[in-house]
C-alpha cells in the first residue's frame, strides 16, 4: 500500500491556506484600528474579506495596473488624512494600509511569508502608541496566529486526515510554542545587552513641579512651580519644634553623574533596625524624655512612592516600613491614598560618628571629569581652610556675601551644571544650591550628600496641627565632620534675604487654609485591611510594570546584574551568561523530548519488563507460549508442586508465593485485556499498567528441588 | 605552511569520515539525532532579517514592550528549531520490496515510514535528492508507505544511493534533513534489446540456427487475431500502423525445447548479447513458453514459470558480474 504522497513540484505549487493568514494579519492589524484613520480600518477589514470571498469562489486576481491604482489610491488617502507621510502617525498609519493591501497579491507561498513576517514589525508598530499590560499580553494572539497560519501553509492539507485539528487541539499546540519560549524572552529581555539611547520620555517640555522625588536634575529645569497643595499634616503630641529644626526628611541622595542625583543603592539596600524597637519600651519612654525628641502624627497625601517623610532624624518607623542606613523610611507600597502614621524623631541625633573607608569613598564620589573650576575651586579653598568645617563656612560665606540669587526660574544648565552655577549664573533654587555645596565639599574630599524632604510647616490657625504644602519642598545637605558625625547645613538658608525674589515671598503667604482639617478620612498604617492591600498590590504591580518592563533600560539593567552580584561583569561576560541560560534551557527540553522518542508500545514494554522480572524468578515466558497456556502452566506448577509431585514442566519446582501469585494473575489478566479486548488504550491506562507491573514483586517460596 | 595544509587536509578527510560515519546504514532506520542536521531556511532568514530591523526600531525608540515582542519570536525562533528537529526524530523507516527492472528502467523504490515516537510526523519529505522529493504525512498510528522514483542504469546488483529524509514543519523556518542508506541491493536485469532478425536466436538443443525462421520472420510469425487468443501476442505495432490486429505467431510456438545460447550472436560484444537475450527470455516467458538459457558457465535448463523467468534474468543480470 502506497499512501498518498506529493511530488516536490506539487509540493511548491500546494493551495494556499488563506483564512489562517486573513485572520493572523486582522489579529494584527486589530490593536493599530484605534489609532488609524477608520478608513484605513474599514478598508482593511473590506479587503480581507473580499479576498476571502473570491477564493473560495475560485481564482481570481487582479489586473497589476488596478493593484498599482489601488495601493496609490491609498497613499494619497493617507497622505491628505494626515498632510504629510512622514512621521509616527501617518508613517503607521501608511504601514498599515500597505500591510492591508498586501493580500490582495498573494501569489506564491513566499508572499505568505512575507506577509507573516512583516506582521511581526507590525504589531511593533502599535506599541508606539500604547504601552499598556493589556496590549502587551494581547501580542500572543496574533503572534499565535502568524505561527498559526505558517503551520496551516506548511502542510500537505490536501493529502493528509492527520492534519485535520479541533479548534481546541489547535490552540493547545501554539500555546505550547508560546509558552516554551515565553522564558526564552525573558532571559532575553533582561541579559540582552542595552544601547544607552535617548531614555524615553513622555512629551512634555522641561518645567518641574515641586515636591520631592527621588532623583533631582537642578540643571535641568527651567521653572519651578510652586504648588499649594497640602503634603502632609502633622499633629504633635505635647512639645513642638521651632521653626529652625523643622526639617521633614524623606530621602538622602548621594551618586552624582554630572546631570541628576540619585539614590546610590537604588532598591537593592538593605533596611537597618531602628533605633527604638518595640522590643524595648524603656528605651522609648527614655528617649521621648529626652527634650530633643518628638513624637507626631503625620497624615500624607497620596505620594505615589514608597517613601514615608519624618521630622528629620526619625528613630522610630511604622509597621512595614523600614529605616535605612541613610535614615530614610521605605514602606512596602507605594502610597495611593493619604496615608497616616505615627513618627518618633530627635533632631539632635548624631548620625554615623565613624565612617567605613567604603562610606567615605562613597560619599566623596564625583565623576572623573567636568566642573574643573569647581573642582579647582574648592580644593584650594580646602587648603587656605584650618579644617572642615572653616571650609564648609567659607562656601557659606560666598553665598550669602557673593551675587547668589534665589530663583524658582534659572537658566537651564546643560554642562558642567556647577560651574555653569557656581560661577556663571548664580541663580537658581534649593536643589541649585545644595547639589553644588555638596559637590564641593566632596572635591575638597568632605564627605557630604543631599537631603530632600520638606522644610517648615505652618500652623493651621484653627486648630492644633501642621500643614505642609508642596511649595515647602526643599533640597539642603548633611555634611560629615569629625567627631560630630551628619550635620545638616542647609546652603539655601546663608542666601542674604533681599536677594530672595519677592514674588516667592508674596506667594509664601496668601494662604487660606481655613477648611482643612487633620481629620480628613486617611488610611492609617497600623490598619490596613485585606482589600486596602490588595489595592496595593495592584498597584505595585501596575508600577512594577512601569519599572521593570516599560523604564527597563541600561541603567536598570545594570541595577538588576548588580543586585545579582554580577556587577563586575562586563558586557561580553553577561551576553555569555545569556547565552548558556538559553542553551542550557533549550538543552533540557531537547532532551526531554527527544528522548521520548523510543517508547513504541508502552503496554508491549511494560510486558518486557514483567517477563524479565519472571525470568528472574526461574518462571520464563517459553518460546510461543502464550500468555493463557503461560497462566495455565503456572497453575500446573503449582498445585503439582504443592502436593509433592515433579512437574515435567519445569525442573525447578519453586513455588511461587501465593500473594505474588495472585498479583501476578492480576497483572497477565489485565495484560489480556489492554491487549486483545481494548482497541484503544489511553495513555492513562498505559501508566496504570506500568505501575502495576513496576510494583509486581515475584517472590518464590522455598520447595525442595527434585532432582532427577 | 606545508604542515598546514596538510592539518587542513586531515581535518577535512576527518570531518568527511564524521560524516559518513554518522550516516546510518541497514534495511530498517530510526532516524536519530545523531544523523540529523538542521539550516534556516530562506523563510527562516527572512525572519531573521525581520528581527533584526525590529532591533533597531526597537532601540531607536528604546520601546520596551517592542524588545519584548522582538525576544519573544527570537524565543519562538529558537524553540522551533526543536520542534523542527522532533518531527523527524523517532521516525523510523524501512525498506519496502522493491521489484527489479531492468536497466534504463525506473525502479520503484519503497519505503515504510512509521512513528516510533507516538506523535505525527507531519510533511516529511523522501527522496534521493533535495530536488525529487516526495512529501507525505506519517501517521503516529499507521505510518506511511512512499515510493520514490529511480532511474537505472545498468545491471548487475544496484546499490541503492542514500536517501534523504528531511522537514521543515511546523514553521517553514528550519530545515532539518538526514541520510541514510539500505544496505540489501536490488538486482537490475540487462536491458532487454530485440535482436535482429537475421541472427534470429530461436533453435533447438540440437540445430542451431533453423533456416526456416531466418530472414522473413514478419510473414512467418503474424496470423490473423483468432478471438480468445491471449493479448500479449497482439502485434500492436502493426495494429497501430492500421494494418489490422493480428498476432505473433512464433515459429518456436510449435517447437517445446527452446534454449537461448550466448554463441548465436558471435559477433556482438557480450552487453549486447545479454541484451538480445533478455528480450528473448522475456518475449518467451510472456508466451508461456518452455525455454533454457545457455551461458558460458552458467546453464539454465528448460523450463517456464515466473520463478524460472526470473532465475534466468537472474543469470543474465550477474553474467560475468561475480
Amino acid at each position: 500500500m502506497i499512501s498518498n504522497s506529493v511530488s516536490a513540484i506539487d509540493y511548491q505549487n500546494r493551495p494556499f491556506n488563506l483564512l489562517p493568514v486573513l485572520i493572523a494579519q486582522q489579529l494584527t492589524l486589530i490593536p493599530l484600528y484605534f489609532f488609524i484613520p477608520i478608513w484605513i480600518s474599514a478598508l482593511s477589514i473590506a479587503v480581507a474579506i473580499t479576498v476571502y470571498f473570491t477564493q473560495v469562489r475560485g481564482s481570481w486576481s487582479l489586473p497589476t495596473w488596478v493593484k498599482v491604482l489601488i495601493t496609490l489610491a491609498a497613499a494619497v488617502g493617507v497622505l491628505l488624512s494626515f498632510q504629510r507621510l512622514s512621521g509616527r502617525d501617518a508613517g503607521v498609519a501608511l504601514i498599515a494600509v500597505m500591510y492591508a493591501l498586501k493580500v490582495i497579491e498573494i501569489k506564491s507561498h513566499r508572499d505568505i511569508y512575507v506577509l507573516m513576517n512583516l506582521g511581526f514589525f507590525i504589531l511593533l508598530a502599535g506599541f508606539l502608541f500604547n504601552q499598556s499590560p493589556l496590549i502587551a499580553g494581547y501580542q500572543f494572539v496574533p503572534v499565535a496566529a502568524i505561527l498559526n497560519a505558517l503551520t496551516a501553509n506548511h502542510s500537505l492539507t490536501q493529502t493528509s486526515r492527520i492534519m485535520h485539528r479541533s479548534l481546541g487541539q489547535t490552540l493547545k499546540q501554539l500555546s505550547k510554542y508560546l509558552l516554551l519560549a515565553l522564558p526564552l524572552m525573558v532571559v532575553l529581555f533582561v541579559f540582552f545587552p542595552r544601547l544607552s539611547g535617548p531614555i524615553w520620555k513622555m512629551p512634555g517640555g522641561a518645567s518641574a513641579t515641586s515636591g520631592v522625588s527621588d532623583t533631582m536634575s537642578p540643571g535641568a529645569i527651567s521653572s519651578l512651580q510652586l504648588f499649594d497643595k497640602v503634603a502632609f499634616r502633622v499633629k504633635f503630641d505635647g512639645r513642638e519644634p521651632q521653626g529652625n529644626d523643622i526639617y521633614w526628611r524623606t530621602l538622602v541622595l548621594d551618586e552624582f553623574d554630572g546631570l541628576t542625583w540619585s539614590r546610590h543603592n537604588g532598591r537593592f539596600e538593605k533596611p537597618i533596625k531602628s533605633i527604638t524597637s518595640s522590643q524595648q519600651p524603656d528605651g522609648k519612654a527614655e528617649l521621648l524624655s529626652n527634650e530633643n525628641t518628638f513624637s507626631y502624627d503625620i497624615s500624607l497625601e497620596a505620594t505615589r512612592q514608597e517613601w514615608l517623610t519624618f521630622l528629620d532624624r526619625p528613630i522610630d518607623t511604622p509597621r512595614r516600613s523600614r529605616l535605612f542606613k541613610d535614615y530614610s523610611v521605605r514602606f512596602d507600597y507605594r502610597l495611593v491614598d493619604r496615608t497616616r502614621y505615627k513618627g518618633v524623631s530627635n533632631i539632635r541625633l548624631p548620625l554615623d560618628l565613624s565612617l567605613s573607608d567604603v562610606e567615605r569613598q562613597e560619599m566623596t564620589a564625583i565623576p572623573a571629569s567636568g566642573n574643573s573650576r569647581s573642582r579647582n575651586w574648592a580644593q584650594e579653598t580646602r587648603s587656605q581652610s584650618i579644617d572642615d568645617r572653616e571650609f564648609i563656612m567659607a562656601i557659606l560665606r560666598r553665598i550669602n556675601q557673593q551675587e547668589y540669587f534665589y530663583t524658582l526660574a534659572p537658566p537651564i544648565m546643560e554642562q558642567d551644571i556647577v560651574d555653569s552655577f557656581w560661577f556663571d549664573e548664580q541663580v537658581g533654587f534649593c536643589e541649585h544650591y545644595a547639589g553644588a555645596l555638596v559637590y564641593l565639599a566632596r572635591a575638597a574630599g568632605v564627605p557630604a550628600r543631599v537631603v530632600v524632604g520638606y522644610q517648615g510647616a505652618e500652623k493651621n490657625p484653627l486648630s492644633n496641627y501642621w500643614i505642609v504644602r508642596y511649595a515647602n519642598a526643599h533640597a539642603w545637605t548633611e555634611i560629615w565632620f569629625k567627631g560630630e558625625g551628619w550635620v545638616r547645613i542647609d546652603p539655601t538658608a546663608a542666601i542674604a534675604p533681599h536677594r530672595v525674589e519677592e514674588q516667592l515671598q508674596l506667594d509664601y503667604n496668601q494662604r487660606d487654609s481655613l477648611f482643612d482639617d487633620f481629620g480628613f478620612a486617611a488610611v492609617d498604617l497600623n490598619e490596613i485591611s485585606w482589600h486596602k492591600e490588595f489595592q496595593y498590590w495592584m498597584d505595585r504591580a501596575n508600577t512594577g510594570w512601569n519599572d521593570w518592563v516599560l523604564d527597563y533600560s541600561q541603567g536598570s539593567q545594570k541595577l538588576l546584574l548588580k543586585g545579582l552580584g554580577l556587577d563586575n561583569f562586563s558586557v561580553k561576560q553577561v551576553s555569555l551568561l545569556m547565552i548558556s541560560i538559553l542553551a542550557v534551557f533549550l538543552a533540557v527540553i531537547a532532551l526531554k523530548w527527544l528522548r521520548q522518542t523510543n517508547n513504541g508500545d508502552s503496554i508491549e514494554q511494560s510486558f518486557v519488563i514483567m517477563c524479565r522480572k519472571l525470568e528472574k524468578a526461574n518462571y520464563p515466558l517459553n518460546k510461543g507460549e502464550g500468555v493463557m497456556g503461560f497462566l495455565s502452566r503456572l497453575d500446573n506448577v503449582n498445585s503439582s508442586a504443592s502436593s509433592g509431585a515433579s512437574s515435567n514442566t519445569s525442573s525447578r519446582a519453586e513455588r511461587i508465593n501465593p500473594e505474588s501469585l495472585k498479583a501476578l494473575r492480576r497483572t497477565l489478566e489485565r495484560y489480556i485485556f489492554l491487549r486483545y479486548k481494548l482497541s484503544d488504550i489511553t495513555e492513562n491506562q498505559q501508566k496504570d499498567f506500568r505501575r502495576q507491573v513496576k510494583a509486581l514483586k515475584i517472590r518464590t517460596s522455598e520447595a525442595k528441588p527434585t532432582e532427577h | 605552511m606545508a604542515a598546514n595544509q596538510a592539518n587542513k587536509l586531515f581535518s577535512s578527510l576527518k570531518l568527511k569520515g564524521f560524516f559518513a560515519s554518522r550516516m546510518p546504514v541497514a534495511d530498517e532506520i530510526t532516524l536519530e539525532q545523531r544523523s540529523t542536521y538542521i539550516l534556516p531556511t530562506k523563510a527562516g532568514l527572512m525572519m531573521f532579517g525581520v528581527i533584526i530591523l525590529m532591533m533597531v526600531g526597537a532601540t531607536n525608540y528604546q520601546n520596551n514592550l517592542a524588545f519584548l515582542l522582538t525576544f519573544l519570536i527570537v524565543g519562538i525562533g529558537l524553540v522551533s528549531t526543536i520542534f523542527t528537529f522532533r518531527n523527524l526524530q523517532g521516525l523510523a523507516v524501512k525498506r519496502g520490496n522493491i521489484d527489479s527492472v531492468c536497466a534504463d528502467q525506473t525502479l520503484a523504490v519503497t519505503v515504510h515510514l512509521n512513528s516510533q515516537s507516538k506523535m505525527d510526523h507531519l510533511t516529511i519529505g523522501i527522496g534521493f535528492d533535495k530536488k525529487s522529493l516526495f512529501y507525505c504525512d506519517v501517521s503516529a498510528t499507521e505510518g506511511a508507505s512512499i515510493s520514490i522514483p529511480y532511474k537505472t542504469t545498468k545491471r548487475g546488483w544496484l546499490s541503492l544511493p542514500r536517501i534523504m529524509a528531511t522537514s521543515s514543519f511546523p514553521f517553514g523556518l528550519l530545515k532539518v534533513w538526514t541520510w541514510f542508506k539500505f544496505v540489501s541491493p536490488v538486482l537490475i536485469y540487462p536491458k532487454p534489446i530485440e535482436p535482429p532478425a537475421a541472427a534470429d536466436s530461436i533453435g533447438t538443443d540440437n540445430e542451431q540456427g533453423d533456416n526456416k525462421a531466418s530472414g522473413n520472420d514478419d510473414l512467418y510469425g503474424l496470423k490473423s487475431y483468432q478471438p480468445g487468443e491471449p493479448l500479449s501476442r497482439i502485434d500492436w505495432k502493426a495494429h497501430a500502423r492500421e494494418r489490422g490486429v493480428f498476432t505473433k505467431e512464433f515459429v518456436s510456438y510449435q517447437s517445446s525445447d527452446l534454449l537461448f545460447d550466448w554463441d548465436n550472436y558471435q559477433a556482438t560484444e557480450p552487453e549486447l548479447r545479454l541484451s538480445y537475450l533478455t528480450y528473448l527470455v522475456i518475449q518467451a516467458s510472456h508466451n508461456n513458453l518452455e525455454y533454457g538459457l545457455n551461458l558460458p558457465g552458467n546453464r539454465v535448463p528448460q523450463s517456464s514459470g515466473e520463478r524460472h523467468l526470473n532465475n534466468c534474468l537472474k543469470a543474465l543480470a550477474l553474467h560475468g558480474l561475480e
